[in-house]
């Protein structure tokens, strides 16, 4: 097979265009949101705010049919519901956060599966959790390009108070900033990202497009907008390689694209000059000669 | 007599039905470094938020210089707890040192010349230039600190609110510490600290205010830590003695 058939052929399919695209335009904005998903912690909070938005995309689904806005809308309502639901629940009970959320996101997930069981469609329901690069439709990528542009212009306008909320939220409030003003902002946002990325990647695998690159990223540097700009660089290298790989091996796109992150992500934490896994090995190597060494 | 900085006239706070700070009457000399003593729950922790606006002041009222503090901000600088900052966090010291020019930058502008200086000035002040482009990892407990005041030094406050600062820092880091908030207090500057260890504030701070939820004493500290001031404000026998014996140093362990 030669280049041109490994690089240039697919492409000149509509569908393959069109999802290359998608994934290429959602990269840029779950790069940056993976980033302060790793730092501030939140990133099982993440995943399970990925797999609540099941409930939503099945109701639109059984009342609207296969509508992108109606999609978009149930399973935008279901993730805020997750969002608001469990921050209300963490501080009207005894439950903390962390417990409200996970008893929330699996009470919606299982009300998902119920309700995709029930739908009168022969697409099944491995469509919805693992995505299909075939599904992308224009208003598909339409939707994709607002929502990565969107969350781009906000990281833009607010990296300072994004940098400060992430980093010391107690002194971004201490000068006037508003934390939960930015805390609910960047829930939304994610909700937003993780609904377009549902057809290219789908709803369990969607926050590895967001997560992976970030992690990755998060062990090579040093500098917060270093961070940023490596983790959109292995999220749009990963995921044009991602959709190639699903073309020629005939694998769901969004499994593609994470095996392509998982790569990157390995071989950070294995081979990262600083905070690598090998050299932390060493270091502790050559200490254990040195204290053998020593003549005491 | 300096003139008084902060006044707080008849403050009271509560937090649901527990009164946090009961009709607190009190006055902090400008230039003056000044500990705030108190047993856990006497309300340390809620003096330095209600003076940052965090709080909802029940009645009273607090007065800096003659504004409200909300309309002084930038005068305030507020120092985190060292528990609450991700130490692992990709930034330089020189980047959270800049934070704080950040609250006196227009929305897109970038730092000008005249803010670089102000932060290399305020990284000189505490002798970190040399560590400035380190990740803040890499710094003992006592640089660590230092970067945090740079920043608040940067930001070109001139009253300082510190909560714990000695709180996880070792023998030497906390020398150290001393060092500069007394240097500090002789350029003028106010700095007001939550503090757990009497000794390290007899030390450290030329005045005290000694909270048990109501005012105890307040004034030069050598008065302030009477043995009678002392057994009022903590006779309820919390965990701390003035002079326990043979123990130099109770400096909060880091959780």
């Amino acid at each position: 097979m030669s280049l041109h058939d490994l690089i240039v052929t697919p492409f000149s399919y509509e569908f393959m265009r069109r999802g290359v695209l998608s994934a290429a335009v959602l990269s840029l904005s779950g790069g940056l949101l993976g980033c302060i998903l790793v730092l501030r912690r939140l990133a099982l909070m993440g995943d399970a705010l990925s797999h609540s938005l099941l409930p939503g995309i099945a109701l639109a689904w059984l009342l609207f049919g296969p509508s992108t806005t109606a999609l978009f809308v149930g399973a935008l309502v279901a993730g805020l519901l997750t969002a608001l639901g469990s921050a209300l629940l963490s501080r009207l009970t005894r439950v903390k956060e962390d417990a409200a959320f996970g008893s929330l996101f699996i009470l919606f997930f299982g009300a998902g599966i119920a309700l995709v069981s029930k739908l009168p469609t022969r697409l099944n329901l491995a469509h919805f959790l693992f995505g299909s690069v075939l599904g992308v439709s224009a208003a598909d990528l339409r939707l994709a390009a607002i929502v990565s542009g969107v969350t781009v212009l906000i990281f833009l306008v607010c990296y300072r108070a994004i940098l400060l909320e992430t980093f010391d939220p107690v002194f971004h409030r201490a000068i006037g900033g508003s934390g939960g003003l930015v805390h609910f902002g960047f829930l939304a946002l994610t909700v937003l990202n993780l609904v377009a990325a549902l057809q290219t990647m789908g709803i369990v695998l969607a926050l590895g497009l967001f997560l992976l690159p970030a992690v990755s990223a998060y062990l090579w540097c040093d500098h917060f907008f270093r961070m940023l700009l490596l983790s959109v660089a292995f999220a749009v290298v990963s995921s044009v390689a991602g959709i190639l790989l699903s073309y020629h091996a005939g694998l769901a796109s969004g499994a593609a694209i994470v095996l392509c992150l998982g790569v990157v992500f390995v071989v950070s934490a294995l081979f990262s000059p600083h905070y690598g896994a090998l050299q932390r090995f060493q270091q502790y190597l050559r200490e254990r000669h040195a204290v053998h060494q020593s003549p005491n | 007599m300096a003139h008084n900085i902060l006044r707080f006239r008849s403050l009271t706070v509560r937090y649901g039905p527990t009164t946090a700070l009961a009709n607190l009457t009190l006055d902090i000399p400008c230039g003056s470094s000044t500990a705030i003593l108190g047993p856990n729950g006497a309300g340390k922790s809620t003096l330095l938020r209600a003076i940052l606006g965090w709080q909802a002041v029940a009645s009273g009222e607090i007065r800096l210089g003659d504004a409200h503090p909300q309309h002084a901000r930038p005068r305030l600088a507020y120092l985190p707890q060292r528990q609450a900052i991700d130490w692992d966090f990709p930034i330089t010291v020189r980047a959270v040192v800049e934070q704080g020019r950040y609250p006196a930058l227009r929305m897109f502008h970038r730092l000008a010349a005249a803010d670089h200086q102000r932060v290399d000035r305020a990284l000189d002040e505490l002798g970190l230039l040399d560590l400035a482009e380190r990740q803040i990892r890499m710094l003992s407990g006592g640089q660590q600190q230092r970067v945090f005041l740079a920043r608040a030094l940067a930001q070109g406050a001139d009253i300082f609110l510190l909560d714990e600062p000695f709180a996880g820092l070792d023998l030497f880091a906390c020398e150290e510490l001393t060092h500069i908030l007394r240097a500090w207090e002789t350029q003028g500057r106010t700095v007001l600290a939550a503090v757990h260890d009497l000794e390290l504030a007899r030390r450290t701070f030329t005045h005290a205010v000694l909270l048990d939820t109501t005012l105890v004493a307040a004034g030069p500290i050598a008065g302030v830590l009477s043995p009678a001031n002392i057994d009022r404000a903590f006779r309820h026998g919390h965990c701390v003695h003035d002079h326990p014996p043979g123990a130099a140093q109770t400096s909060e362990a880091p959780r």
